[in-house]
């Protein structure tokens, strides 16, 4: 294991995640000859950009030792909000406003009883799932609403550089700022902090209760964002909008090495894994593998990226013991 | 000299026309190669997998030297992984895709992307809005099943008629939201049906136990509850083994769209007295031949143009009168399955020891 001593970054899982991206991206490019296509390029981002705008903060919500299962219900009440005071005549940029201002409210209510009330994230965005559906489901009840002006749809259906939309370079420049904070910024070291010790940092003077209603209040946000960007996609809206998201998402952000118990994983390793998701969601469908068979390849990639870390550490600790055991043997024969 | 060319005149009149009519008709041409995906709303579903064995028959048989892809999403993925499936076809390059559609609007940008690129998008099962595909396979007219979805519910219910409930799919199937529209139409227009009461339309989301509890629920709800009319196969099944577990048979009927196959014991035992299906078989069939003919250019999607498609005889296309601006092929008609021809379409024990019979003794032969 002395390979491991002289190279520390081996023993990284983001290196793992690239090893395994890389691995996918020669297979796809070997399996299907449509792969390197721009356009298909562009596909891999396109089809899933909102999921991947929230796993961004996604990140954060874990490290800090919380989770957020309500997401994908506020973005499918952002846009359902939107779709509502369309169809009642009001112009669209109103329904965008109202979209945020609900997604702000959304996000106060889980800040206000995680981090001020102290619930667990896991109850209260539980209920936030359910209600915030719920309240959808009663806008829109079983209608869809779609004619959106062109202006709107071309913001995630429009390809602007190159094949890429601009919801494509919008999620860069998230993730680019994102990564910065997270990071290098104070605020990131506060949110590494909080996940790996609660009580400490309260002592040590962080005012956690404001950094986790900042972390609850821009998730929302940004997942209404993400929902007023999948209304664009569709051109159309249904009360059930990306209904069930919140698994994808979470299964990505642990994916990339963050512990769900909080305190570890980087934004690269996020990055890394989002990549490698796309990607291999993307060389399936090219070869037409059924849809469950990509569900199980994703959830068994899961329980690998537990389990590998586990076997991994059991292994060091045997080969330590082992080598030690080769030592004193040696000792005992120089010995006699 | 006259009369002989008024007659030369006339036969010729014939055959010009004759060679019209001839021409009227399209037949395919076999053997071309085309790439096509066949997507059914999801996997796993007898009726899907039955369109499968429809559309492969007629694959065989017009010696299509090309593939046929069988794909669909999974139930919590149903609208971006059709989308992603639609998409993944567009780059593929393949000439055809045919949709039985988990949402009327929310895959028609992808479609009308791909018509753009130039590929045949034809709609079976559940169709799009007529701005995104060439035109609808319709396994029966709309505004027919409400009309035998009202006729068994007079049926079941009698003359003094009574109160009924309706177990629908999901909220957004724009299928079985046609066909409740056209009963619910037929059931305010017409006065026969003057004594039947809706009294409340769940959506069991064609899960059987979501779908049982919500049958259970109806029960609960309206004591005075004669009758569930289920226009899914799933939810009728669910529902009749409720009523059947329940021992609730005598008091609620179960009626809709079934599969004979899962029905039959419960109109064996009372639970489902009479229901109604098409053959997903041969919808799969007609779906692939008209996918072909379009692909191969062989014809247009236009409202008046025949054709024949294989053992199924002639088709024309026509306007959907009920959509707006769609093209459709009616396939038609519903087959009604009760007790009086219970001998028609079940499978009995007799028929299953013959041919467990027949079986044998082809063992015993080799």
């Amino acid at each position: 294991m002395r390979i491991f001593q002289r190279f520390p970054w081996l023993q990284r899982w983001e290196t793992l995640l690239l090893i395994l991206l890389v691995i996918v991206i020669a297979v796809n490019s070997q399996l299907s000859e449509f792969y390197f296509d721009a356009d298909n390029i562009s596909n891999i981002f396109r089809l899933s950009i909102e999921k991947a705008i929230v796993v961004v903060v996604m990140a954060f919500v874990i490290i800090n030792a919380e989770i957020d299962l309500s997401v994908a219900s506020i973005m499918g009440l952002a846009a359902s909000v939107l779709a509502y005071t369309y169809e009642a005549g009001q112009p669209l940029i109103i329904g965008i406003l109202a979209a945020l201002i609900v997604g702000l409210i959304c996000g106060l209510i889980n800040g206000y009883f995680i981090a001020y009330l102290g619930i667990p994230s896991l109850v209260v965005t539980l209920a936030g799932l359910i209600m915030f559906r719920g309240a959808a489901r009663i806008l829109l009840e079983d209608r869809s609403v779609g004619n959106y002006p062109d202006w709107f749809t071309n913001i995630a259906q429009a390809e602007v550089i190159g094949p890429f939309p601009i919801t494509i370079v919008i999620f860069i420049a998230l993730f680019v700022l994102c990564y910065v904070i997270l990071q290098y910024s104070t605020f990131g070291r506060y949110v590494y902090a909080i996940g790996n010790n609660l009580e400490g940092s309260e002592y040590a003077g962080i005012d956690v209760k404001r950094v986790k209603m900042w972390i609850f209040v821009a998730s929302a946000l940004i997942a209404t964002v993400a929902g007023i960007f999948y209304a664009a996609r569709l051109g159309n809206i249904r009360a059930n909008a990306a209904e069930g998201f919140e698994l994808d998402i979470i299964t990505i952000v642990l994916l990339g090495g963050v512990s769900i118990f909080g305190g570890k994983g980087t934004m690269l390793g996020v990055g890394l894994s989002l990549l490698l998701v796309l990607n291999l969601r993307n060389g399936m469908s090219l070869t037409n593998v059924n849809g469950n068979t990509q569900t199980s390849v994703v959830g068994l990639l899961l329980i690998l990226s537990v389990l590998i870390p586990n076997m991994a550490q059991s292994f060091q600790t045997w080969w330590a013991r082992q080598s030690f055991g080769d030592k004193e043997k040696r000792l005992k024969t120089e010995e006699v | 000299m006259k009369n002989i060319s008024r007659f030369i005149l006339v036969v010729l009149a014939l055959a010009w026309s004759l060679n019209v009519f001839a021409q009227d008709v399209v037949v395919a041409e076999p053997g071309q190669e085309l790439d096509m995906i066949l997507m059914p709303k999801f996997l796993g579903i007898l009726v899907f997998d039955q369109a499968h064995d429809g559309a492969m028959e007629a694959h065989e048989e017009l010696e299509n030297s090309g593939e046929l892809i069988f794909n669909a999403p999974t139930p919590e993925n149903a609208i971006p992984g059709q989308i992603e499936i639609i998409e993944s076809g567009i780059t593929q390059g393949v000439d055809a895709i045919m949709i039985s559609a988990n949402d009327y609007d929310q895959l028609v940008p992808s479609t009308t992307s791909a018509i753009e690129e130039g590929i045949t998008i034809v709609t079976w099962d559940s169709p799009v809005d007529p701005t995104g595909e060439a035109l609808f396979i319709a396994q029966v007219d709309f505004s027919e099943t409400g009309q035998v979805m009202a006729d068994m519910a007079l049926n079941l219910l009698g003359e003094e008629g009574g109160q009924f409930a309706i177990l629908s799919a999901t909220p957004d199937a724009s299928n079985q939201n046609a066909w409740i529209a056209a009963m619910e139409e037929v059931l305010a227009e017409d006065e026969t049906y003057a004594n039947l009461e809706l009294v409340a339309t769940v959506y069991g989301n064609d899960d059987p136990d979501d779908s049982y509890n919500e049958a259970l629920g109806l029960v609960d709800s309206y004591p005075d509850l004669g009758l569930i009319m289920a226009p899914t196969t799933v939810g009728i099944a669910a529902a009749a083994k409720a009523m059947q577990d329940e021992g609730l048979c005598e008091q609620v009927a179960v009626s809709g769209l079934g599969l004979p196959a899962e029905m039959q014991e419960f109109t064996e035992s009372g639970c489902a007295p009479e229901f109604a299906l098409w053959s997903f078989t041969d919808l799969g069939y007609l779906t692939y031949y008209v996918s072909y003919l379009l692909a191969t250019d062989a014809i247009e999607a236009e409202a008046g143009v025949s054709f024949e498609a294989g053992r199924m005889g002639e088709y024309t296309i026509e306007e959907d009168p009920t959509r707006e601006g769609g093209l459709r092929v009616l396939m038609g008609p519903f087959s009604l399955y009760n007790v009086d021809n219970f001998d028609e379409w079940a499978i009995t024990d007799d028929m299953e020891e013959d041919m467990d019979d027949e079986e044998s003794e082809e063992d015993s032969d080799s």
